[in-house]
């Protein structure tokens, strides 16, 4: 089984299980509210691949000619494109498009190596995944206890503090702050690897079942594979997670400002209720509803967006695999890729919503 | 309520047949690496084998060549990490066309001749002498060396590297990168052998420059078991065997490729440490880092100007300067107005300072190029300083007057390149080239930038701009791949030599221009290197008369080091670790010491 069929199982059968339960136990509302929004889901991402497909054929320059350079006279280059089907009609040529979407097959990618799409997409998924991850979840720890600190100190010199630290680190260039880290910490200290996922000598001993290298290195009990893996993804991780922590700061903290406002938290201060208890278990509870949104927005964009940490880190990820193929004009890849990100969005969104209802029993659908 | 339990129900039973009829069909694909593995074994029996009586007591020792058994630790194994940026493209011998590929399948394979590490000196590999050439040059004969072994334990024999290297002209045209068009259909009719330790190369007509095209990766031998006849393989799984020094035992593409000593090695490149490592990068900057904190032992292609300067810095660091790489170049477009008067091209010829490009934009990295033929090349000349004292102003004027073009009447040109592909820099050199033509007070220089492929297919195909930049790297290391190119049928765009169909060398569009194609044609049928050498001298004079491109600069490549990494003194450059002008990387030259 390939790599990104089996991390498909892996998030997709709790999926499928929270989706059954959500079905089962939810109101008919809910209910027809997941349905309809999973009928919703594949005409988008048709929408949004068809889309793609034409821009593609629209934009100058074509990927035989774009990897051949001067040396591809006009008899390979017509030969290869002949190959490739990339002088069939445009509507043949999206027909065999949406046969190979509609059958996850994806075809073979036009640059490079020609590779299946779906192997290159098993190998670059998973890395996208393991990065995005640990840095939302340190994008969301740092944002949501350090807005609700700063919330519980309002006008103080924390506050003011946190309001500086969102503003600064929201608006440091990635690449700047990625490279800041890894000449103080990679190359002055020497405490940390500043490039790939893995030690090159202990990645030759790794098995790669899902190519998500926390988890290979953990089924094949191969610790020093797995120690290896973690201090790979310090540094990308904290860079990722810290400029996205700024946004999640100002939001916690001005969501948790306001409830600290409403009439049931004066009650329960009334009632003697300690500020801290009031602030982290009360007030934090109704002001993280703005938050899921946002975390579902954010992971949407950091699965394409995390780019430039990926270039920095030398992380062969999802988002560096996208930029280098439009450039190649490779058609294939860019259209399944973006057809891929279009399912995980509308699979996240769906996720944050019904989440949504969950944290605050007033949303009804 | 009874409708909702019901309907629950319904949704229950509906996921939960999914979610069998997903779990099914995984069944089928592992059932897929049984045969693969059989196939992997099952070729290594066979050559050897004479006697097929004996088959029942000997189908396991096949696998027993595998190195791993007898394997230190991964940890304890001496190895050299190599960081490039490069890409892998296809290890296919009868599609790769790329040099990272290249060095790949040099460093895993060995062919009939190759080049002695830091020269560009022929020498023999898997042959025992060098050809024996037939009187009318068509014939190339060659005697293989015994004992030539795959990774994997399979001899290598006549036979099988005949009917290997005849996939380059009967696949080798169907594969996508089109090397086989490039390297071998042009020159060769027939590949045979005669016998278990003879090869016969028949050439379609005489090619005075075809030992140095042989001792190409193209021309090495591939395993019969892993390039089949039938298809183009572009990225066999690992391992992957050649009969070279070293095997690929892993692939991971984009993150790394290890290479493991070939066993059954017995040549003269026998490796000195127990596994290479290339780690890909997708930015130089962390890869300059990278060798800056020992990630990597070897920073090799490419790091910018910048990075080399700050690298120089770097006390423990060696910095070699390999006086090879890249050229880049002016296409001129000789029947685009108003490049179609010599005069006009003259005089960019004239006001062009390379000396200013190199210092100011690459640090004094860049190397001048007075010759579209590199230095040490056969026969390279500076045709281009000793016709036009490049950059000499004056002689620029008088071109330019010559042909009415005054501060009055300024000549309007245009100048295109493309702003990514050569690098950021471009736009930076193509300011300065526009500021050294405009010096000359006659002419007004407009600079068009252009997306890649739109722009290298508009530029080559010779209909679109009158001048651009272009850049070139050998396919194989003799003037004949730095002149012809750019002369016949169509020249990429130079028209000195219209395109003609059923010509070879296309239409020269003037009598210096007929003389200059006669002089290349002869010496490429040429075998007598002297000959050459005069035949190349004279063309390049015409060449530069005509200026059928305006040469630039090589950009140098580099490759830097750490301490415990060093050459072998027993080859020429063992500061560059042996990389001589082939640009050829020889991983087995390379020690580290602890």
């Amino acid at each position: 089984m390939s790599p990104i069929a089996i991390i498909a199982l892996i998030i997709g059968i709790p999926a499928l299980i929270g989706l059954i339960y959500i079905l089962i136990t939810g109101s008919t509302g809910l209910r027809r509210f997941v349905i309809t929004r999973i009928g919703l889901t594949l005409p988008m991402v048709f929408i949004l691949a068809t889309l793609v497909f034409f821009i593609m054929r629209v934009l100058p320059g074509d990927p035989v000619t774009s990897a051949l350079g001067p040396k591809g006279t006009p008899e390979i280059i017509e030969r290869i494109r002949e190959q490739l089907g990339l002088n069939d009609p445009i509507l043949v040529q999206y027909g065999n498009f949406l046969k190979d979407m509609i059958t996850l097959n994806f075809g073979n990618s036009l640059t490079g190596g020609h590779r299946p799409i779906v192997d290159e997409m098993s190998e670059r998924f998973p890395a996208t995944l393991e990065l995005v991850i640990p840095a939302s979840f340190l994008a969301l720890s740092l944002g949501v206890i350090g807005g609700a600190w700063a919330a519980s100190r309002r006008k103080r010199a924390t506050d003011y503090g946190m309001r500086v630290y969102s503003v600064v680190i929201y608006s440091l260039p990635i690449f700047w702050l990625g490279l800041m880290l890894q000449l103080l910490f990679g190359v002055w200290l020497n405490w940390l690897p500043i490039s790939g996922r893995i030690d090159p000598v202990i990645g030759t001993t790794l098995d790669r079942t899902t190519n998500i290298y926390t988890i290979d290195s953990i089924i094949s009990g191969n610790w020093l594979a797995l120690g290896s893996t973690l201090a790979h993804l310090v540094l990308p991780t904290v860079t990722l997670g810290l400029i996205l922590s700024g946004v999640f700061v100002r939001l916690t903290r001005i969501n948790v400002i306001e409830t600290q406002h409403a009439d049931y938290i004066s009650a329960a201060r009334a009632r003697g209720i300690r500020e801290r208890v009031l602030t982290y278990k009360h007030a934090l509870k109704n002001a993280m509803i703005p938050v899921i949104t946002l975390i579902g927005l954010q992971v949407a964009i950091l699965l394409a967006g995390a780019v430039l940490t990926e270039t920095v880190f030398s992380w062969p990820g999802m988002g560096r695999y996208l930029v280098e193929r439009i450039s190649s004009r490779d058609y294939t890849a860019v259209q399944s890729g973006i057809a891929v990100f279009a399912l995980l969005v509308a699979v996240i969104s769906l996720a944050v919503d019904i989440i949504y209802s969950l944290v605050d029993p007033r949303v009804r659908y | 309520m009874k409708h909702n339990k019901l309907f629950s129900l319904l949704v229950l039973i509906l996921l939960a047949s999914m979610v069998l009829a997903a779990c099914q069909p995984a069944a089928t694909p592992t059932e897929a690496p049984p045969p693969e593995t059989e196939e992997a074994v099952e070729p290594t029996e066979a050559p050897p084998e004479p006697e097929p009586t004996e088959v029942p007591p000997e189908p396991e020792p096949t696998e027993e060549p595998e190195p791993e058994p007898t394997e230190p630790p991964a940890e304890e194994k001496v190895t050299i990490i190599i960081g490039v940026t490069d890409r892998i493209s296809s290890i296919d011998p009868a599609d790769a066309y790329s040099t990272h590929d290249w060095e790949l399948m040099k460093n895993m394979g060995e062919g009939l001749l190759k080049w002695a590490p830091g020269t560009a000196e022929l020498t023999t590999g898997l042959a025992v002498d060098f050809p024996e050439i037939s009187d009318d040059g068509l014939v190339y004969t060659f005697k293989l060396r015994p004992g030539i072994t795959f990774a994997d334990g399979l001899e290598l024999t006549a036979p099988m590297y005949a009917e290997q290297l005849n996939r380059l002209l009967t696949i080798g045209p169907e594969c996508p990168n089109g090397v086989a068009d490039a390297l071998a259909t042009p020159y060769v009719a027939s590949i045979e052998a005669p016998d278990d330790e003879t090869i016969v190369f028949t050439l379609a007509s005489p090619v005075g420059f075809f030992s140095q095209v042989l001792a190409g990766a193209p021309y090495l031998p591939a395993h019969p078991d892993i390039f089949s006849q039938e298809e183009c393989v572009l990225f066999p799984e690992a391992p992957i065997y050649g009969v070279g020094p070293w095997f690929i035992s892993q692939v991971n593409y984009d993150e790394q490729v290890v290479l493991e000593p070939n066993p059954f090695y017995e040549g003269e490149f026998t490796p000195q440490v127990d596994q290479v490592i290339i780690r890909y990068f997708a930015d130089p900057q962390t890869m300059s880092l990278a060798v800056q904190n020992g990630e990597i032992d070897v920073a090799w292609r490419f790091l910018g100007p910048e990075l080399i300067s700050q690298l120089e810095e770097v006390a423990e660091l060696t910095v070699g300067t390999v006086d090879a790489g890249p050229i880049r170049y002016l296409i001129i477009n000789h029947t685009f107005p108003p490049m179609d008067d010599p005069n006009v091209y003259k005089a960019v010829a004239a006001a062009i300072d390379r000396d200013e490009l190199s210092d100011v934009v690459y640090s004094g990295q860049a190397i001048p190029l007075y010759s579209q033929v590199p230095p040490g090349f056969l026969g390279a000349s500076e045709a281009f300083d000793t016709l036009y004292a490049s950059p000499d102003l004056d002689l620029a004027n008088e071109f330019l007057s010559a042909s009415g073009y005054t501060a009055d009447n300024p000549l309007e040109l245009e100048l295109w390149y493309p702003p990514e592909h050569y690098g950021s820099e471009t736009a930076a050199w193509m300011e300065l080239i526009q500021q050294q033509v405009e010096a000359t007070g006659a002419v007004n220089v407009t600079l068009q930038a252009q997306e890649w492929s739109t722009y290298v297919t508009a530029l080559t195909g010779g209909e679109s701009y009158p001048a651009g930049v272009l850049g070139w790297f050998f396919d194989y290391p003799d003037s004949s791949n730095y002149l012809d190119p750019f002369v016949f049928n169509g020249g990429l765009g130079t028209n000195v030599a219209l395109a003609a169909e059923g010509s070879q060398y296309g239409e020269p569009i003037n009598d210096t221009a007929a003389e200059m194609v006669e002089l290349m044609a002869q010496a490429d049928v040429e075998t007598d290197v002297g000959a050459r050498e005069a035949l190349y001298q004279q063309a390049q004079d015409l060449y530069a008369d005509l200026v059928v491109t305006i040469p630039l600069f090589i950009i140098a490549e580099h490759v830097t080091y750490g301490p415990s990494i060093s050459g072998s003194d027993s080859y020429a450059a063992p500061e560059v670790l042996n990389i001589g002008p082939t640009m050829e990387f020889n991983y087995s030259t390379l020690t580290k010491s602890p």
